[in-house]
């Protein structure tokens, strides 16, 4: 019983375009809007361009393209405020068209997700403080999908991680109290890791000052003071931090493997029109360009993923191998549907036909992109280095010894395989057997700085500092799989995987019983303590029968909260592990739940703290499919992630090219 | 006290009728003299500020009066504060609707008062206000227009973040009357300005001037009414016109039979005009029908968006448009269902049968009517009249089964706030539909600026409205009128404050800090529950580490970066250093934006942080960024040079590597001066470099490479094998072949010369590859189109089933070949 109706997803994506479109209409007539890169795509989630050509935008101009021009008297500017960077970029752009004399310019700026002191003081440093119009966007939470909200934090990682800023669980933060202010407090936040406990303990510090302003107005009594939540069980929050190793395996689902092999950015993916053909036209016009239309090489097409196809639905969360299977499957049903027009008889029959036409050729369209693209990334995971490569990721799960895969990785440097994939490898090792040794790490620095260039020292400093690539530091520490070293500092994925299961071997593709599934044969870490947390009849009875069975939900599953039971195992996790209640009126809560009833169905918000994979969201709404009637998973995190990602935050980009 | 006649002061204007409602009386001391002063007007029944006007002679009583001074008196003539002026010539004096009074000078120095008592601040208009001087000012809720002698518009639309913007350029030419349009009625969403020019009115946005081409000017007044859609104009000949606001039709003319020009022309709600003189008050309705009103002394009209005040020496009066539902019930010869039930009440009283029976007669309509006696209730300024309307719509409800409470009881509360404020003590004469508008919150602040904290209080209880900021201004202005000790005022609020919620101890702090008392001000930030509020006082008074601290504390990153940008201008680096290092977001802040924007700042902190990896690599850093080459090798060598003291194996690995790239650099500035005439090989990795030699056909360079630079033996072998593929250089491959062993064993060879398509040099290296099954063999063999050997190769290891398949996938001779070892495997027939 939501105190307000709809879901997260729409009443998000309704107020940024609500509050977007009025800031817009504040400012007088036509305007050119200049969006910064990493809002861009965001922006696109729930506004249409068309939508913003209404409320008076001429042109989009992107901030990095430094290109806006003096087209239109007014210029607005959409653009984070938490990074100095692109704060400094505005000042300067603006300074660059208030020399243009022949105009004069009204400048708006848009911060977001909130106006910053620094960019404040930057705005009064430059001396352009006085001449533009200030006003805050409250972007925090961006609807991906019904069940997903993600902050889109671009840098969320390397931020986290490499330079150690905490803006993101600050923005973080704020986005969940947003989420406690609709919704009631989380009577429990549950977590793992030492920025899922920072985090956790802003959202109590955020909830006393909140409880300590109560400067609300009349109208708006139930904001004062905080309740708890009928609707909600709990907050679990996962630090990227945790579980490093999972998300550099390769993604095994199908949507993960676009992501890995095409990318997926804000929902859509950029691929080359030569794979799925081009962009297809409105009717009328495709008969006088049709000539034109030969798909050029190099040509991108933005193809749309998210659950309005429906197809892609299917197919998103599915391991890759069954991909083809459901692919036949729904091209044999098209083609009977269009069989079906020969043996409509009667006129009525024939108008429903031609009535369902139009959902049909859509229906075409997506099977054929999907059918194309599958065929692309079938051409990838046959080749023989893609095979390589998930040899030797497979072994370093499953726990064999790693030092058997050194010559393969070897051998795939000199082939000059992409840097990413090799530091994804060597990275996985270390994190999965807590370090490489000393002489292995030395011998591979060397070969990579051979074969991409020396400025890779300054990567491999980075890898270091985010401690995903590190050398074994003690001889203790060889002996990993069977006692732990000081718990907490680092995951022991060797004592993990046998306590929690991570590898199940006689896991189905095609009618999956487990969770590891997504990475055929290896459960995600971070998902299996969501499941120590929602699901522990069906972990104990993994540990002791070994069978991989689903257990029926038992009620009895939400009686012991928390860790409890779990305690010791997550301990050899990394970082620190709590659970905390959030206490309120008495009274209140009791008034609530009489009010709700006990049966109704309970959100669990699931936050995670430096990025999530696709895999691990297949793997939660797995989850989410055992527990349907009794819970509801909402998936929150900082920004998508894979391992690609991780590695590009460390990569250096420069070299010792001069130019010319 | 009897009661007074509620149809007192109607007057009929055409359909509907006026009525002026007294509300206070002997307002002012004698000794003001009300004609020679300028009045405005606070919206919402707000405080009244007046000046002497300096263009009227005035008496000269003694030299206290004779100073110049801004009074701000309430509506029922309580002196509230007297400010002092002696900072030039007032052009332009009016009210935001938060009640700030706002005073603009000649010289374009706007003053925005905010409290009532004196604290201000201001700013310039600029825009070449100061060379040609302001001439006059409108106001409106939310900001003003100010008219420079050069016709030039000023208009500032936000007090908050003032931002004086020029309006398009006007006409030359004498203006004799202007008015503005607010930004809520206007199509432009922004200001908009009537200016009457010579003959014609310009309307003036920040875009352009548009001439309305009218030919009856010069106009001498021009006034807008409250929703913008009507102009009031008096002519040349002196003639009252109403017009729509664009200018296209004309709805009325009145001519007031006057050669004096009115002094002021306004509006009364939507639909009446009120011009005035010295004394005289005319009231006209649609249709040109008018009202007039004498008085024996001057009378200042006060306008608001449903009524106008009138202000006399003696009386302050509000006249209003009657509304539908007070006419409905009170009009002489009314019957409608409400006044039958206000009239049930008097029978009622003298417990007549005839009040049921009119009950019973307007039954069906029944709950209209008590609806209309709960709305004409909060119409009606008289508390007798109030009662007996309420009383008659608890009659009402009485009566009937089910009745929705809300309005009635709701209208109670409304009504005894509005008793409350309407005291002359108070002397706020706010009218329902104002209080509505202006919601009870404001009312509150209001309250709070007139420093009437306990009435404040009980409102806010009375209501429940949080209550903290009317304590934080208490305390506040303890902070400031105070002469006890610290401990003492600190000890007094903090326990006054105690339990309740939302108190903002940092505003109470600034305000001590704003008077010097600093230790007050720590003192009371302790109390304060947001880490965050305390940063910018804290800095203010020189708390640094303090506020760091707290800045930490509350998690946010953009206070943190902010404190640190400040601390960074403000401390010498040293002690900067100090500060940070200890805090470790703090120096993960400074490394991030140092990174991008000083690395000077970066290496002096890696230096005294004793880190020469980090130090090092921002070196490195450097380097790459580097455009000229000896530059970049001197970073390098730079680089190195920071690790060359340590032990460290890794240190030592990162040196090693360090210079192995200078060198590197060196050996390809040679390769580029030497065979590629230009810059082809620097910047390249290793194996690139090694890998573009061969393809090009420097093998021996190539080699040289390789032991110059310890290359491994597979790495070499596997670039030499794409290298010469790439080439397509088969004779020399073929010539490798010949060789006995390969580290990289010889599957490579076959994969990357069947992947470039030659077919006959890769079936050449099948027999090498030994090791391998002999199904993969024949498949190799296969995939070579060599179906003979993939033949023999299954003959040798006598797989029958292989041979068969193989049958199936041959042609031509081929089949022959594979049936003759068929027949070899099957000795027997």
């Amino acid at each position: 019983m939501a105190p307000y109706p709809g879901s997260d997803a729409d009443y998000l994506k309704d107020k940024a375009r609500r509050d977007l479109l009025t800031l817009l209409e504040g400012v007088r007539g036509k305007k050119n809007l200049v969006v910064s890169q990493d809002l861009a795509g965001p922006v696109g989630l729930f506004v249409k361009f068309s939508l913003l050509q209404e409320y008076g935008v001429d042109r989009v101009f992107l901030l990095e393209n430094a290109n806006v021009d003096s087209s239109q008297r007014n210029v607005v500017f959409l653009v984070h405020a938490e990074k100095t960077r692109q704060v400094r970029t505005v000042a300067d752009q603006i300074k660059r068209l208030q020399r243009n004399e022949n105009v004069e310019h009204e400048f708006s700026i848009f911060w977001t997700p909130r106006r910053t002191l620094v960019s404040n003081a930057i705005l009064e440093d430059v001396g352009i403080m006085g001449d533009v119009s200030i006003a805050e966007l409250p972007l925090y939470f961006m609807p991906l999908e019904q069940d997903v909200l993600s902050l889109e934090l671009d840098e969320s990682f390397s931020d986290l991680y490499l330079h150690k800023d905490p803006g993101c669980v600050y923005l973080a933060a704020k986005a969940l109290m947003g989420i406690q202010q609709r919704h009631g407090y989380f009577p429990r936040i549950i977590g793992k890791g030492d920025n899922a406990r920072r985090l956790a303990d802003l959202l109590l510090r955020m909830r006393k000052e909140l409880d300590a302003e109560e400067s609300s107005g009349l109208t708006d009594l139930s904001a004062r003071g905080l309740l708890p939540s009928a609707d909600t069980e709990s907050l679990i929050i996962i630090d990227r931090e945790v579980d490093f190793g999972t998300a550099l395996l390769t993604q095994l689902t199908y949507e993960g493997l676009i992501d890995e092999t095409v990318g997926i950015k804000h929902n859509q993916a950029d691929v080359d029109t030569s794979i799925v053909g081009p962009t297809p036209v409105p009717q009328a016009q495709e008969s006088s360009k049709a000539p034109q239309q030969t798909s050029k090489q190099g040509q991108k097409r933005k193809i749309q993923l998210d659950a309005s196809d429906q197809l892609f639905s299917q197919l998103r969360d599915a391991n890759f191998a069954i991909v083809g299977d459901i692919l036949n499957r729904v091209a044999r049903r098209l083609e009977s549907d269009y069989e079906s027009r020969h043996t409509a008889k009667t006129t009525t029959e024939l108008r429903e036909f031609v009535n369902k036409l139009p959902t049909y050729q859509l229906e075409h369209q997506s099977l054929r992109v999907h059918t194309n693209l599958a065929e692309e990334i079938m051409r990838n995971t046959r080749s023989d280095i893609f095979r390589k490569i998930l040899e030797v990721q497979q072994n370093n799960a499953a726990g064999a010894d790693a030092t058997y895969q050194h010559d393969s990785v070897e051998e795939l440097i000199a082939r000059d395989v992409p840097l990413k994939t090799i530091l994804r490898l060597l990275c996985l090792e270390s994190c999965m057997s807590g370090g490489l040794r000393p002489r292995d790490l030395e011998n591979f620095k060397r070969q990579i700085v051979h074969a991409y260039g020396h400025q890779h020292l300054l990567t491999f400093s980075a890898l270091e500092k985010m401690e995903l690539l590190q050398p074994r530091s003690t001889a203790t520490a060889m002996l990993l799989p069977t006692t732990g070293t000081q718990p907490g500092s680092k995951t022991n994925y060797g004592y993990l995987r046998k306590n929690l299961r991570l590898v199940v071997e006689e896991v189905s593709e095609k009618d999956p019983s487990d969770i590891a599934y997504v990475y055929s044969g290896f459960a995600p870490l971070s998902i299996r303590l969501v499941q120590c947390v929602l699901q522990k009849p069906y972990i104990l009875s993994l540990i002791r029968g070994g069978s991989a069975a689903p257990s029926a939900p038992s009620p009895a599953s939400t009686a012991s909260p928390g860790w409890l039971g779990f305690e010791d195992v997550v301990k050899s996790a990394r970082g620190a592990t709590f659970s905390i209640v959030q206490k309120g009126d008495d009274k209140a809560i009791r008034a609530r739940q009489t009010l709700s009833g006990n049966n109704a169905t309970k959100t669990v918000y699931v936050f995670f703290l430096g990025g999530i994979t696709f895999t691990e969201i297949a793997a939660l709404r797995f989850i989410a499919a055992q527990e349907a009637p009794r819970r509801k998973i909402v998936i929150c995190t900082t920004g998508l992630i894979n391992g690609d990602r991780m590695m590009e935050a460390a990569i250096e980009k420069g070299n010792f090219t001069q130019p010319e | 006290m009897a009661p007074s006649n509620p149809l007192a002061n109607w007057e009929r204007l055409g359909d509907s009728f006026y009525r002026k409602v007294p509300i206070y009386d002997a307002i002012f001391d004698d000794n003001v003299e009300l004609e020679n002063y300028i009045v405005a007007g606070a919206p919402y029944g707000g405080a009244l500020a007046l000046h002497r006007d300096e263009t009227k002679p005035h008496r000269f009583r003694d030299a206290r009066t004779a100073k110049s001074s801004i009074d701000i008196y309430s509506c029922s003539g309580k002196l509230i504060n007297r400010l002092n002026w002696e900072h030039g010539t007032i052009r332009g004096l009016g009210w935001s609707d938060k009640e700030e009074l706002l005073v603009i000078t000649e010289d374009g120095t706007v003053r925005r008062y905010f409290g009532l008592y004196g604290d201000f601040t201001s700013f310039s208009l600029g825009n070449g206000a100061e060379e040609y001087g302001v001439r006059a000012c409108r106001f409106w809720t939310a900001g003003f227009v100010a008219l420079l002698a050069n016709n030039q518009l000023i208009a500032v639309s936000s007090y908050d973040e003032p931002r004086p913007k020029l309006l398009a350029p006007c006409p030359e030419g004498e203006v004799s009357s202007w008015s503005l349009i607010p930004p809520a009625f206007t199509l432009s969403r922004s200001v908009e300005v009537l200016l009457a020019v010579d003959k014609t009115v310009y309307l003036v946005d920040p875009t352009e001037a548009e001439d309305k081409v009218l030919q009856n000017g010069p106009f001498k007044h021009a006034s807008v009414s409250p929703t913008g859609r009507f102009v009031a104009l008096i002519t040349a000949e002196g003639k009252v016109w109403v017009v729509s606001s664009d200018f296209q039709s004309k709805y009325s003319e009145y001519d007031p039979e006057s050669r004096v020009t009115p002094r002021t022309v306004d509006w009364c709600g939507d639909d009446a005009v009120v011009i005035a003189w010295e004394d005289e008050v005319h009231l006209i309705g649609p249709n040109g029908v008018a009202a007039r009103y004498y008085y024996d002394g001057t009378v200042h009209v006060i306008p608001e968006f449903d009524g106008v005040r009138l202000i006399t020496h003696d009386t302050c009066e509000f006249l209003h448009k009657v509304t539908e539902v007070t006419e409905a019930i009170f009009r002489l010869g009314s019957t409608s269902p409400a006044s039958v039930l206000l009239d049930s009440i008097d029978l009622l009283e003298k417990k007549s049968p005839k009040a049921d029976e009119n009950i019973q007669r307007i039954r069906s309509s029944l709950p209209d009517a008590v609806d209309t006696c709960v709305k004409a209730a909060g119409h009606e300024f008289d508390a007798y009249w109030q009662k007996r309307l309420l009383k008659a719509a608890s009659f009402g409800k009485s009566v009937l089964d089910l009745y929705n409470s809300d309005d009635f009881v709701e209208m109670t509360e409304k009504l005894r706030v509005l008793k409350a404020v309407r005291d002359y003590q108070i002397g706020l004469p706010i009218s329902y539909d104002q209080y509505m508008r202006l919601t009870p919150e404001k009312l509150i602040e209001r309250l709070v600026n007139r420093h009437e904290y306990l009435l404040a209080i009980r409102v806010s209880e009375f209501l429940q409205i949080p209550a903290d900021k009317i304590f934080v201004h208490w305390a506040s202005q303890k902070v400031k009128v105070s002469t006890v000790d610290d401990e003492a005022v600190c000890k007094l609020i903090v326990q006054r404050l105690d339990g309740k919620p939302g108190i903002s101890f940092e505003l109470i702090a600034q305000a001590a800090f704003d008077e010097g008392r600093t230790y007050l001000a720590t003192q009371l930030l302790n109390h304060e529950p947001r880490a965050g509020k305390q940063v910018p006082l804290l800095l203010n008074m020189e708390e640094d580490e303090i506020a760091l601290d707290k800045a930490i504390e509350s998690g946010d990153n953009d206070l943190v970066l902010y404190v640190l940008l400040r601390l960074k201008t403000k401390h010498p680096l040293a002690s900067f250093y100090r500060m940070i290092n200890t805090r470790p977001m703090a120096s993960a802040l400074v490394e991030t934006t140092a990174r991008e924007e000083d690395t000077k700042l970066l290496k002096d902190l890696y230096y005294q942080d004793d880190r020469p990896i980090d130090g090092s690599n921002v070196l490195l850093s450097e380097a790459l960024n580097e455009t000229d080459m000896p530059r970049t090798t001197e970073k390098l060598h730079l680089a190195s040079r920071l690790l060359a003291d340590s032990k460290d194996a890794t240190v030592v690995l990162q040196q090693k590597l360090l210079s192995e790239a200078s060198q590197l650099l060196k050996v390809q500035e040679t390769l580029d001066k030497e065979i590629a005439d230009r810059s082809e090989f620097v910047g390249l990795s290793l194996n690139e470099t090694v890998y573009r030699l061969i393809r090009s056909g420097y093998g021996k360079r190539a080699q040289k490479m390789q032991s110059e630079f310890k290359m491994p033996e597979k790495t070499y072998w596997w670039l030499r094998l794409r290298a010469l593929v790439a080439k397509r250089d088969w004779g020399e491959l073929e010539e490798i072949g010949k060789n006995k062993k390969s580290p990289i064993g010889w599957e490579p060879f076959y994969n990357e010369i069947l992947g470039a398509g030659n077919t006959k040099l890769a079936s050449l290296f099948v027999p090498k590859c030994t090791n391998q099954p002999v199904e993969d063999k024949v498949e190799m063999w296969v995939k070579c189109g060599m179906i003979v050997k993939a033949g023999e190769e299954a003959l040798r290891a006598k797989d029958f089933n292989t041979l068969e398949l193989l049958r199936t996938r041959a042609s031509g001779p081929a089949v022959t070949e594979i049936d003759r070892m068929i027949n070899q495997l099957r000795p027997r027939k």
